[in-house]
């Protein structure tokens, strides 16, 4: 069994043993590793291609795909509910911490994958919105008077609130993407929205479209994290930046401690009381062992090829934002 | 609840249910791999089982539609009955073979076209009347999944089965009412924590004229029933087809029910 992880962590890290870091969040691989690293094993290529994590399970990489999109369609309907229940609402300053960081003006083309239920795109168009109508109200102190068109424009409420500004909601599961399109309509957002399907390893998009890209809360989800990466990359434009809020190691061990119990031992209990899933919430909360540190995660984001890749811890390192520009 | 939390603070191996990570071990036995009991057990520590416990009461109480959650009670809050049950069963002659065969009532068990061709009045008759006319299916059980131990899971799962038999034998739909008597009356036969509280608490959401109906007759007839019946997890249903309902009544000491309870709720 050490050794399937073992080779999830090579694949997924990228790297040679000397990345894998002891405080890779694994508890306890410490002492199941034979010897050193790599130990008297040489491994083939083809075998740890197949292989990767599912939570602390090993499964093969066609297998995991299609688990995770079962985990993601059994979850889409409660899943707003139990990330409240789950972070006692703290995911939202999360999300709101992360807009503020990328501090959009109006006009940008923002692509949010794994966006599914649209908990940044929504944030990301009051963001702009907020912004265009200060841009506004700045421009009309500043000389009070309006063109004749402008006035007509108002008066019709033709003109753009967002100011050019659009996002792209990318998910890979149907569900998902079904519940953040109905948000909208409840909630009333229809300028600059688009939903689409699609995987984060092999974006239906063409290269140097977007300004921003974000992935929240999805890449850990991801078969092959460094190809979500390179996608990345190639979306971007010149300039554009790559923002990715994801779970990740806690610095602090008394808080680790804590967050280990409250993750294994209650959040499990929670997706059972309140959505009746129980395996869903464990492979959550496995997967989130099994995403690779801070420094790691970085390491990973400038082999894709972006530049001035930095984190930021939140909550002391249950949550990371990571920042990284095509240059 | 120091001991719970104590049990858990201790490193990883508190919620593995194991002695310790070995080379080879698996560091987690909870949904997967080595250390379940049954096909659908899930691993849990103290800490789970009393949260659980709590959770599911207070869901099953908000939304009475959540079975899953009445399972979860049950199976979480009802270990030292379990094995009271079991202990009963093993005593009993019918009940040691039903422990020993595990017989399970469900669409693939069940050969109904022999029920269906059962006369008017055998047991397989009217419970296939039961099932149609309240539109039910014995598979909408669920699994069990957090006891501990593979024996006393089948008893639940027994009982779970045998509810609608119990259904059949008392003449109860399902509508609220009809599902509060039976539990009044397997509070009574079982004792399992899960039945008690369901009992107690599940008028609650009854109206004013059904909650007087059921404290003035439905209840006092149930607990009678209860009483005087040996225990009806000890009944071999599955080679009792045949019999005349009415001669099971008897040989239970079940009596006919006070009222027609279809249609009040």
């Amino acid at each position: 069994m050490a050794a399937p992880r073992s080779w999830a962590l090579w694949s997924f890290c990228g790297r040679g043993w000397s990345r894998v870091l002891p405080g890779c969040g694994l508890p306890g691989i410490r002492s199941s590793w034979p010897g050193g690293p790599l130990g008297a094993r040489p491994l083939s290529q083809e075998k740890r291609a197949t292989e990767t994590h599912f939570g602390f399970e090993t499964v093969s990489e066609e297998e995991k795909g299609g688990k995770v999109y079962q985990v993601f369609e059994s979850v889409a309907k409660k899943y707003d509910v139990m990330n409240d229940m789950m972070s006692l609402g703290i995911h939202r300053v999360w999300k709101d911490l992360l807009l503020w960081k990328m501090r959009p003006f109006p006009g940008t083309q923002l692509l949010d994958v794994a966006g599914g239920t649209g908990d940044i795109a929504f944030r990301f168009l009051n963001y702009v919105q907020a912004q265009h109508q200060r841009k506004q109200k700045r421009q009309l102190r500043a000389q009070q008077n309006l063109s004749w068109e402008e006035i007509a424009k108002k008066y019709q409420n033709e003109e753009d609130s967002l100011g050019g500004s659009h996002v792209m909601v990318c998910d890979i599961n149907k569900e998902m993407l079904n519940m953040g399109k109905q948000k909208a309509r409840a909630q009333g957002y229809k300028a600059g929205l688009a939903w689409v399907l699609g995987d984060a390893e092999e974006l239906p998009f063409d290269e140097e479209k977007f300004d921003v890209y974000t992935i929240a809360f999805g890449i850990r989800n991801v078969t092959h994290i460094d190809r979500a990466l390179q996608e990345a990359h190639r979306v971007l434009k010149p300039g554009g930046r790559f923002l990715c809020l994801e779970f990740s190691q806690v610095n602090n061990p008394l808080i680790s401690r804590l967050y280990d119990v409250y993750s294994f031992q209650v959040i499990p209990v929670l997706g059972e009381v309140i959505a009746g899933d129980w395996k869903s919430y464990q492979y959550l909360v496995e997967s989130i062992r099994q995403f690779p540190s801070q420094e790691q995660f970085k390491e990973m984001i400038e082999d894709a090829g972006f530049q001035k890749v930095t984190y930021e811890n939140l909550t002391s390192g249950i949550v990371a934002i990571h920042s990284g520009f095509k240059l | 609840m120091a001991t719970l939390l104590r049990g858990v603070l201790r490193p990883v191996r508190a919620f593995q249910g194991r002695p310790g990570p070995a080379a080879d071990v698996p560091l987690r036995a909870t949904s997967h791999g080595a250390g379940l009991l049954y096909p659908e057990h899930i691993r849990t520590s103290p800490l789970q089982k009393a949260l659980l416990a709590a959770g599911s009461a207070g869901m099953a109480l908000c939304d009475p539609y959540r079975h899953d959650m009445v399972a979860v009670l049950g199976e979480t809050t009802g270990r030292r009955t379990l094995k009271v049950l079991r202990d009963q069963m093993r005593r009993d002659p019918e009940g040691a073979q039903i422990l020993q065969e595990r017989p399970r009532i469900s669409l693939s068990t069940l050969d109904m076209g022999k029920l269906r061709s059962l006369p008017e009045g055998s047991l397989g008759c009217e419970y296939l009347r039961f099932l149609d006319v309240n539109r039910v299916s014995p598979d909408t059980r669920a699994p069990t999944r957090f006891v501990d131990d593979e024996e006393l899971a089948y008893v639940i799962q027994r009982y779970r089965e045998v509810h609608d038999m119990l259904h059949t034998l008392l003449g109860m739909p399902t509508n609220i009412l009809g599902e509060i008597v039976v539990k009044w009356f397997e509070a009574v036969q079982t004792g399992l924590p899960m039945c008690i509280l369901s009992a107690l608490f599940g008028p609650i959401r009854l109206s004013a004229q059904s909650l007087q109906v059921l404290v003035s007759e439905l209840i006092p007839w149930a607990v009678q029933n209860g009483r005087r019946a040996p225990c009806v997890l000890n009944l071999y249903y599955e080679r009792r087809w045949e019999q005349p309902l009415k001669a099971l009544r008897q040989e239970l000491g079940i009596t006919e029910p006070p009222m027609r309870v279809e249609g009040l709720d």
